[in-house]
């Protein structure tokens, strides 16, 4: 039997894989590949979307987006290598803005949402794009490298006086 | 008949936990959920960036207030596997057994707010009370009742004390010898059927695209458990089953779960059994102040009470973790499935529904 | 009830049933609402104390403010807050709405709750244990009994300061003031 990291490595130019871990297989890719690369994986019986992460490169301007594969149990898929499958690509760090995957896995709306909403990357045919967790708006979103939360705080949170008491004229 | 907009939660006495759901309701019937989340988020995984990878464990534990043990043994498997750590054969075991206390204590936790939720008091009180033993044994192993912080990198903070074995052993036939009258009073009581029977019902097929885990699944015949699937601690050394249920609704939920507890309680004492006597408990990691782990990332997962748990950990070999991302069950659970399994139901049943699939808010706003 | 009371009860019947009747509002707000349930059941049994959860703000005089304030959270506990009837009462439950605890560098929890409604009491640690809770509670019944837990009149004095906080965490506030 083929194993899965040569199938991959077969039908698509631009990856490199890495299955340094057991069980893991690390795919690098570039931003055209992904969903096809998602889809494929999804026929291949990995129907499982784990997670849908971002890293911020501050130095190399870029971000990554991470996904996160695995396979729920299946009897027509018994042979598979249970192994989780991390997809990583790169995006520029201005202008953020990538593909929406919701129609092939429904449960990345959130994960999506919310890197929308602490990187500031936008999901292109997501149907709500509107803030999941915050209450007020910060201006560099919260979660990229050069947002300082210390120096936020100090100057946001510091900056409202303790109430006073006003005396009692007697 | 008009359409009303209704907000259910964060203050409202069928919420459990800080969260809240808007419905769009006609009469009695959902038509419309959306689920609201973010009154607990406070970015742990930004703050986890700022601090050194020990000072972590603090905070780790906190992300999920039911069962802190997990989200520790996650960030403990995931360091270790970053910086190369083998945790010692009692070590394992002792975690094994820690983890399996807390799923009781967890699920004892969802027992109680499920049936209180459905008015059944008299066990709701029990169960509570049957969770404050378990936590009186967490109390004499770490010396706190909740917040344990027990797990580190490379093993267990503390061995067990003298005779802590006889200890749990005592307090689990405590506890399971109340087994029958959970289930005459309660699992096999008429009012509990009709009540849970048919409702938040999702199919298989529903459950797989939107990324059902845990007794969610279970309760839809699949032996989806990372514990079988990826054995990590010792759950490979003793024999066990997954149990699992055939309909999919709040009832076979709930049922997977008494019988995921009574699983747990005889692989506690498989593992007791099991454990070698002596030996050390954890790998000496270096100073953690001057603590640099290589660079490189990993994803590791356990199963936790809720169901599958993950974490994204990125290191670039510095003092600080440069990137973690927890994937808690609690997410696809609360914020995908919830939407869905709430259209068409009464409003009576939004939390016994929403307890149904175990939805811990803080685990999902992070 | 205590015979020894009885002649407190004649003098002052609101001020002891007040005390004695303290029903708090089921607002989960942070972490510490862990300790909650296994203090109202029975192995820790609040009642004892006379403290319920109310189903309502409007029935409650008790407010538990049980661990971290995020921002969208202070809406609703300012809300809450201002739902309940007089007299009222609030207690900080555990270490993070004192002074921020361990999310002191968070960008999305509060730091000093005091600064937004006014706090009764405090219980210290992370979590307090249910005998803490009960501690607290009797402590509350002290400065109830000598008119110090005058929070909700503070509230109303210094309604205008109270207001600009909480105006310039949010900007501005989408209900009219409570008080002119």
């Amino acid at each position: 039997m083929k194993k899965l990291k040569d199938k991959i490595e077969d039908l698509f130019d631009n990856v490199i894989i890495n299955d340094f871990y057991q069980n893991r297989i690390f795919v690098k890719t570039n931003k055209e590949s992904v969903v096809s690369l998602l889809n494929y994986l999804k026929e291949l019986g990995y129907d499982h979307l784990a997670l849908v992460s971002c890293v911020d490169h501050v130095e190399e301007n870029e971000f990554e987006l991470v996904y996160i594969l695995s396979a729920y149990i299946h009897n027509e898929h018994e042979n598979q290598e249970k192994t989780n499958i991390i997809i990583k690509t790169r995006i520029s760090r201005e202008k953020a803005k990538f593909t929406s995957i919701i129609n092939l896995f429904e449960n990345a709306e959130p994960y999506e949402r919310e890197i929308f909403e602490l990187f500031g990357v936008d999901f292109v045919g997501h149907p709500r794009l509107k803030p999941l967790f915050l209450e007020i708006n910060y201006e560099t979103p919260p979660f990229r490298k050069d947002f300082d939360t210390r120096k936020f705080v100090d100057d946001f949170f510091a900056n409202i006086p303790i109430i006073e008491e006003i005396e009692d004229e007697k | 008949m008009r359409k009303l907009e209704m907000y259910f939660g964060p203050q409202h006495l069928g919420m459990v936990g800080n969260f809240s759901i808007t419905l769009q309701v006609e009469g009695d019937r959902i038509l419309e959920a959306e689920a609201n989340p973010g009154y607990l988020h406070r970015g742990f995984e930004k703050l986890m960036e700022q601090r050194t990878w020990m000072q972590n464990f603090p905070l780790v534990c906190r992300i999920n207030v039911v069962e802190p043990d997990h989200i520790e043994l996650i960030y403990a498997m995931g360091v270790e596997k970053l910086a190369g750590i083998e945790v010692p054969e009692r070590g394992k075991y002792i975690r094994s057994i820690y983890c399996e206390l807390a799923r009781v204590a967890s699920h004892l936790f969802g027992l109680w707010a499920y049936a209180n939720m459905l008015g059944f008091d008299t066990v709701a009180n029990w169960a509570m009370y049957h969770r404050d033993l378990l936590l009186d044994l967490f109390e004499e192993l770490t010396g706190a009742r909740v917040y344990h912080i027990y797990i580190r990198p490379g093993g267990v903070r503390r061995d067990f004390p003298a005779g802590f074995e006889d200890k749990i052993v005592k307090t689990l036939h405590k506890i399971g010898s109340k087994v029958p009258d959970y289930n005459s009073t309660f699992f096999e009581n008429k009012l509990f059927e009709k009540r849970a029977k048919g409702i938040g019902k999702i199919s298989l097929q529903e459950a797989i695209n939107m990324g059902a885990v845990g007794h969610a699944i279970k309760a839809l015949g699949m032996k989806y458990d990372i514990r079988k699937i990826e054995p990590y601690a010792a759950y490979d050394q003793v024999d066990w089953n997954v149990p699992t249920r055939k309909d999919g609704d709040a009832f076979s939920r709930l049922l997977a779960i008494r019988d995921d507890m009574i699983e747990s309680v005889h692989m506690i004492f498989k593992l007791i059994d099991k454990m070698p006597k002596k030996g050390d408990v954890y790998t000496k990691t270096p100073n953690p102040f001057k603590w640099r782990i290589p660079d490189g990332e990993a994803y590791v997962r356990c199963e936790s009470s809720r169901g599958e748990l993950g974490l994204y950990i990125v290191s670039d070999g510095g003092l600080n973790p440069y990137r973690v991302h927890f994937r808690t069950p609690s997410y696809s659970h609360g914020l995908t499935i919830l939407e869905k399994a709430l259209v068409g139901e009464n409003i009576a049943d939004v939390g016994n529904i929403m307890i149904s699939f175990y939805v811990v808010a803080p685990e999902i706003d992070r | 009830m205590d015979r020894n009371q009885i002649g407190k009860w004649l003098r002052s019947p609101q001020k002891m049933s007040n005390k004695y009747s303290l029903h708090a509002v089921y607002f989960c707000t942070g972490c510490g609402i862990i300790e909650i349930p296994p203090s109202i059941t029975t192995r820790w049994d609040a009642e004892r104390f006379g403290i319920i959860p109310a189903p309502n703000p409007r029935q409650a005089n008790l407010f538990l403010i049980t661990g971290y304030v995020s921002l969208k959270t202070l809406k609703a506990i300012i809300r809450t807050y201002e739902q309940m009837l007089e007299p009222k009462y609030t207690v900080g439950f555990g270490s993070c709405p004192i002074n921020g605890g361990m999310y002191w560098d968070s960008y999305n929890t509060i730091k000093k709750l005091d600064k937004y409604i006014p706090i009764d009491g405090w219980i210290a640690g992370c979590m307090p244990r249910p005998e803490a809770i009960f501690v607290a509670v009797t402590h509350l019944w002290t400065l109830i009994e000598k008119d110090m837990a005058t929070g909700y009149i503070k509230y109303r004095k210094n309604y205008k300061q109270y207001r600009a906080n909480q105006e310039k965490i949010y900007g501005s506030l989408d209900w009219p003031p409570l008080y002119k």
